[in-house]
């Protein structure tokens, strides 16, 4: 579902972020991608979303070789891959059913349709009381529901989260990762970026470490550290 | 179709919540496309009030009725004997409605009021040197047939001269506040990118495309250009009724004709909103790089 081959990315001054990455993540994977700051974790993240191009290397998302998309589908690409950050990336002046419906409304989805997608995903993430409230009358779990409802609500099979649960406490950090959970038994892949060993313990899922831009470790159903240091 | 009224629901939004800087703007466009208006309207009544006089009469001798064609003819061919006149033709109270027509076509109530007989008959003249006018006006003081003596002055004869150089004024403050008009939306839709600059990175990130970011703010401008052009047409719509109501006498008149004015709005309609158009257009590049 997501391939990276001999990925590189160095940004203007020659400062590397990522350096020689090649993995393949299957459909309906969940990956945890782990590391110190600066790893380079989020830099994959933003290129397989081509917020970042490639400096050298292959990037393909849904069978799309993504480093010779033209610009103009660009969007197309964000259509098909939900993302949620650590700081939400909400519309401040919309409500949380507008926010939700933005994601189907960019797509052209007719009004009613928006409608009933929006409602039974805001029942999925809990959060159909408060369908008339702005991100600022929210807490930080509830916004972060918003982000994963609005990722989820045009039904990606892929859903990039760069550090999701970074600015959340550790009891809403755990209802977060249930609703990650829960989207990817539906199908939907799953690629994460996390510092959270707790969680990534708890999960169990595929680990692929990342060390200044390099893998340095990829290891199915681990935890944050590796088996075979544990 | 629901896109379109969302793009348009989201245009006015922005405008509300950016009410301040959009209510500047829009008085902004319309101090610049009023002053464009007015000068089109004031280089139409230039050009109405100096229409008898480009035609080489530089003086405009009225008679009286008595003594009919005849007498009228010995005036003539007398004045064409002036040493100072270089050609003078005779005008009958036929030619002085087909005139007066001509000159009120805008207003057909007023000519519907006149008729050939109220009008007086009129020798034209046409001097060598414009100079000379007054010899020729002391000549013909107190002369029985005459009834009052126009005379094309120097004064009007600057004014016709300036006449070019007040158009090109004219035009050229047309085309600079137009463009100020422009840069002033452009500038006032940068602004607004600029405060929304975010939001406009999350919509991109959730997978909204360039045309579905820019519409609304392309509405946006729109809109203040209209408003702008609207108010700008509204002001001059109401400085014209009220220098329509000034007195005048046939030499001046403060009157253009409504379809010049109807032709001139819609003109400064479109421009406003065409300004806004592409002043946000050009406000918008910078900030839908992917």
């Amino acid at each position: 579902m997501i391939r990276l081959h001999n990925v590189a990315k160095v940004y203007d001054g020659g400062v590397v972020a990522v350096q020689e990455v090649s993995m393949d993540v299957r459909k309906g994977e969940f990956v945890f991608l782990v590391g110190p700051s600066g790893s380079g974790k989020s830099t994959l993240i933003r290129m397989c979303l081509r917020e970042e191009k490639v400096t050298r290397g292959k990037i393909w998302v849904a069978g799309k070789d993504i480093t010779k998309l033209p610009t103009w589908r660009v969007p197309y690409l964000r259509r098909t891959v939900g993302t949620v950050f650590q700081d939400f990336k909400l519309l401040p002046n919309k409500t949380v059913a507008e926010n939700v419906a933005f994601a189907l409304k960019v797509t052209g989805c007719p009004r009613s349709i928006v409608r009933r997608q929006v409602n039974t995903v805001l029942e999925l993430v809990g959060l159909s009381a408060k369908t008339d409230r702005y991100p600022r009358q929210l807490s930080g779990g509830e916004q972060q529901r918003v982000s994963i409802a609005r990722a989820f609500v045009n039904r990606p099979p892929i859903l990039l989260a760069d550090e999701p649960t970074g600015n959340l406490d550790p009891a809403t950090s755990v209802g977060i990762m249930r609703l990650l959970d829960r989207i990817n038994r539906t199908g939907t892949t799953v690629m994460m970026a996390t510092h959270d060993f707790a969680i990534v313990d708890a999960m169990r899922r595929r680990v692929v470490q990342l060390d200044r831009g390099r893998v340095v470790r990829d290891q199915g159903e681990s935890g944050y550290e590796s088996s075979d240091e544990s | 179709m629901s896109t379109l009224l969302f793009l348009i629901g989201e245009a006015f939004v922005n405008l509300r919540r950016n009410a301040l800087v959009a209510t500047g703007a829009v008085l902004a466009v319309f101090v610049s496309l009023a002053l464009a208006f007015g000068a089109l309207v004031f280089n139409e009544l230039v050009r109405v009030n100096t229409l008898q006089w480009q035609e080489g009469d530089h003086l405009i001798i009225f008679l009286k009725d008595e003594g009919g064609p005849v007498a009228h003819s010995e005036l003539l061919e007398q004045i064409n004997d002036y040493p100072e006149v270089k050609n003078a033709w005779y005008m009958d109270k036929a030619g002085a409605y087909q005139e007066f027509l001509e000159i009120y076509s805008d207003q057909p109530a007023l000519a519907a009021t006149v008729t050939a007989a109220d009008l007086p008959a009129s020798i034209r003249v046409e001097l060598d040197d414009i100079s000379t006018y007054q010899e020729v006006q002391f000549r013909l003081v107190g002369h029985p047939l005459l009834r009052r003596l126009s005379v094309f002055s120097e004064g009007i004869e600057r004014l016709l001269s300036l006449t070019g150089v007040l158009n090109s004024i004219g035009i050229g403050l047309v085309v600079l506040m137009g463009a100020s008009a422009v840069v002033l939306i452009a500038n006032t839709i940068r602004m607004a990118i600029y405060a929304r600059r975010e939001e406009i990175a999350i919509m991109k990130l959730v997978g909204a495309g360039n045309w579905f970011i820019r519409v609304p703010f392309i509405i946006e401008g729109a809109t203040v250009g209209l408003l702008g052009g609207g108010l700008a047409a509204a002001a001059v719509f109401a400085s014209h009724n009220l220098l329509e109501r000034i007195p005048t006498d046939i030499l001046i008149r403060f009157q253009v004709d409504p379809g010049f004015l109807l032709s001139r709005t819609i003109l400064i309609l479109a421009f406003g909103g065409l300004a806004g158009f592409i002043g946000s257009s050009l406000g918008l590049r910078r900030f839908l790089r992917v």
